[in-house]
């Protein structure tokens, strides 16, 4: 077996430039795999730790009805007793912090012009524990405890449509609980730029008791669970959800993944657009490879014969073939992992920017994660691309006729 | 004597792809017709004739390497007509050993890889197949050449390496063709002793086609083939078969 192994090993060297063009061509893909594979894993991180960095959190406690039917007036659907879960669950493993928040809509003025938002409130501090970031282009982020006037947070599209600066006034209006009209002046304490222009376009941020005082309710619409890493996610979730099953209120627990739609739609589209890439790769490395083994095949015409002559069967020679694309294609795929990894390397270390992605208006730094499930994956579709590769001219190979073959020129 | 091959009446024929298919009379060429021809153990036996005469054709269905037409073949008793392919493949493995014109040695092999090859593709554990590989380079006289790889040799000592491989396994037959039509005279005059002396020595049974005078000269019996056709069959010691 070992000899058989050593045959096959030193036919793929028989005609080195051929299989140095070999190797470019399957260590090529294994690398364009491995950067494009590789860039898009750094793009869900980015995208997931952003997201959760952002104000997503990790976790979140909604009221079951939440997601069963929508709110007639503002906070129906909202948690109670939001305080003493809160509590409860402050205490868990792994738990960083709670953040209390509500989601509520409205219209600002500036007493010249009217224009929607959509509201958020929230605990300056409890953000601040967690980390969460509130990206303030100028002016600076909600106390909470401020002094004078109920402090507002907006968003740069909005502060630019209502004319407005840091320390102008506002008034803001919003249905309150009960069904009334409720309104409150605000000062703008900053102007904030998240990067998505839909999103700023409408963005207002006020604090907590601020909200509930314009509301006229204590409840909440959520809490957000920062954890101390994302990998805790689903263990924190199996330990939390039972419990909140004992709860006044009917609440559910939802993963950052159940709430981040947007990460979740690029994921799917990116990781088709891979695997259409993996598909193309896998084809080329498939075709081209069919014509090298042919070619090695009718070079060897006369060798084959006399090992048939010799009496060995013919699922050697198919094993022979296949053997040796097999090795190719781990050779490929080995010089691939080398040359993409090392590709990654210097593209990381130089740092390359790319312009800003649709509905964003920040760039974004092309880095490249060395992710071992796909440099495995990877190799594993260029050893499988040779080997079927291998099929036909090794077929071909163990049926050629011997008288013929031993006379081939 | 035990018999070895018996070539019972044997015909080849060879279709013309080119033909035109109303003309079923030229679409075929016969390269051997009714052959006849038995061997015992041991013998040292040259076919001999102009090219296109049918030697190649004849060493090809005798090694079951190819298939007769009409008529039967014996090899050390197995009718090989009643063969399927995998047992022809066994009957070659086991009991047949090959030289060829241009020596076919396998480029990436060394010259005892070479030697080694027919006792791996029958399964010989490794410490039987390394003792037996030096014994045949010994017999051929390469020992000191056992590492070299085919490109590192001479013709002659190719040709060695080739008559080594083809008796490693100790086959009853050796089926040569024409083993010194790429040699000059002295590898040739050295591989025909070589050949003769293995056939004594070891009692070998040689059959090589051939119409190298020097070959013949060392010949005990003859077969002469013209147009596919066997038309003497004669021994050196008077005896002819004609």
């Amino acid at each position: 077996m070992s000899k058989f192994l050593l045959l096959a090993f030193r036919n793929v060297f028989r005609n080195r430039r051929r299989t140095v063009m070999t190797l470019f061509m399957v260590g090529g893909g294994v690398a364009g795999l491995l950067l494009v594979g590789g860039f898009f894993a750094y793009m869900y991180n980015g995208i997931r730790e952003g997201s959760i960095n952002n104000g997503l959190g990790h976790l979140q406690i909604f009221t079951a009805e939440h997601f069963t039917r929508d709110e007639v007036r503002v906070l129906d659907t909202g948690i109670d007793n939001w305080r003493q879960v809160a509590a409860a669950i402050k205490t868990g493993a792994h738990v960083r912090g709670i953040a209390p928040r509500i989601e509520f809509y409205g219209m600002v003025s500036n007493g010249v012009k009217t224009s929607v938002y959509m509201g958020s409130a929230v605990d300056p501090d409890a953000e601040k524990s967690l980390g969460f970031v509130t990206h303030i282009t100028s002016g600076q982020d909600l106390d909470s405890k401020p002094g004078g006037e109920v402090e507002a947070l907006l968003g740069a599209g909005l502060a630019k449509s209502m004319n407005v600066k840091v320390g102008d006034g506002l008034t803001v209006l919003a249905m309150t609980s009960d069904g009334a009209l409720n309104g409150v002046d605000v000062q703008v304490a900053g102007i904030v730029n998240s990067g998505m222009k839909e999103y700023d376009d409408r963005y207002l941020r006020i604090t907590l008791p601020s909200a509930q005082r314009l509301l006229q309710s204590d409840r909440v619409t959520n809490l957000v669970v920062g954890l101390d890493a994302t990998k805790n996610t689903d263990s924190v979730y199996d330990a939390l959800a039972p419990g909140l099953r004992g709860q006044p209120q009917n609440l559910v627990l939802k993963k950052w993944i159940d709430l981040a739609t947007a990460y979740n739609q690029i994921h799917s589209l990116f990781n088709t657009i891979f695997i259409f890439i993996g598909i193309i790769v896998f084809f080329m490395v498939l075709m081209s490879s069919v014509n090298t083994l042919l070619m090695s095949m009718m070079e060897r015409t006369r060798e084959i014969g006399t090992m048939l002559a010799m009496g060995t069967p013919r699922l050697w020679i198919i094993a022979l073939f296949m053997a040796e694309a097999l090795l190719l294609g781990a050779l490929g795929a080995a010089a691939g992992l080398v040359a993409g990894n090392l590709l990654a390397s210097l593209i990381d270390f130089f740092g390359i920017h790319l312009p800003p992605p649709p509905g964003s208006t920040e760039s974004m730094k092309f880095y490249v994660f060395h992710v071992p499930m796909l440099m495995f994956g990877s190799s594993l579709l260029v050893i499988l691309s040779m080997t079927l590769a291998s099929i036909l001219p090794a077929i071909r190979a163990s049926r050629l006729q011997i008288a013929e073959a031993l006379s081939h020129v | 004597m035990e018999e070895i091959v018996n070539v019972e009446a044997v015909s080849r024929r060879f279709s013309l792809d080119s033909s035109p298919a109303h003309h079923p009379a030229h679409s075929f060429v016969s390269a051997l017709t009714h052959a006849s021809l038995r061997v015992t153990a041991g013998e040292f036996l040259a076919i001999s004739g102009p090219s296109g005469s049918g030697k190649t054709t004849l060493l090809n269905l005798i090694g079951c390497i190819d298939q007769p037409t009409a008529g039967r073949i014996l090899v050390d008793g197995v009718d090989t007509s009643k063969l399927k392919p995998a047992g022809m493949s066994k009957l070659r493995r086991e009991r047949i050993g090959f030289v060829f014109q241009t020596f076919n040695l396998i480029p990436v092999f060394t010259a005892a890889e070479n030697v080694e090859y027919p006792l791996l593709i029958q399964g010989v554990n490794s410490r039987e197949r390394r003792e037996r590989v030096a014994a045949a380079l010994e017999s051929v006289g390469l020992s000191a050449r056992a590492n070299q790889r085919p490109d590192l040799l001479s013709g002659g000592e190719r040709q060695r390496v080739a008559v080594a491989r083809a008796i490693v396994h100790r086959p009853a037959l050796v089926l040569a063709d024409e083993p010194t039509a790429n040699l000059d005279t002295h590898n040739a005059t050295q591989l025909i002793d070589l050949m003769h002396g293995l056939n004594r020595r070891l009692g070998l049974t040689f059959i090589f086609s051939t119409h190298d005078a020097r070959l013949l000269e060392h010949t005990e019996r003859i077969v002469r083939l013209t147009d596919g056709e066997v038309v003497s069959d004669s021994t050196t010691q008077g005896g002819s078969r004609e």
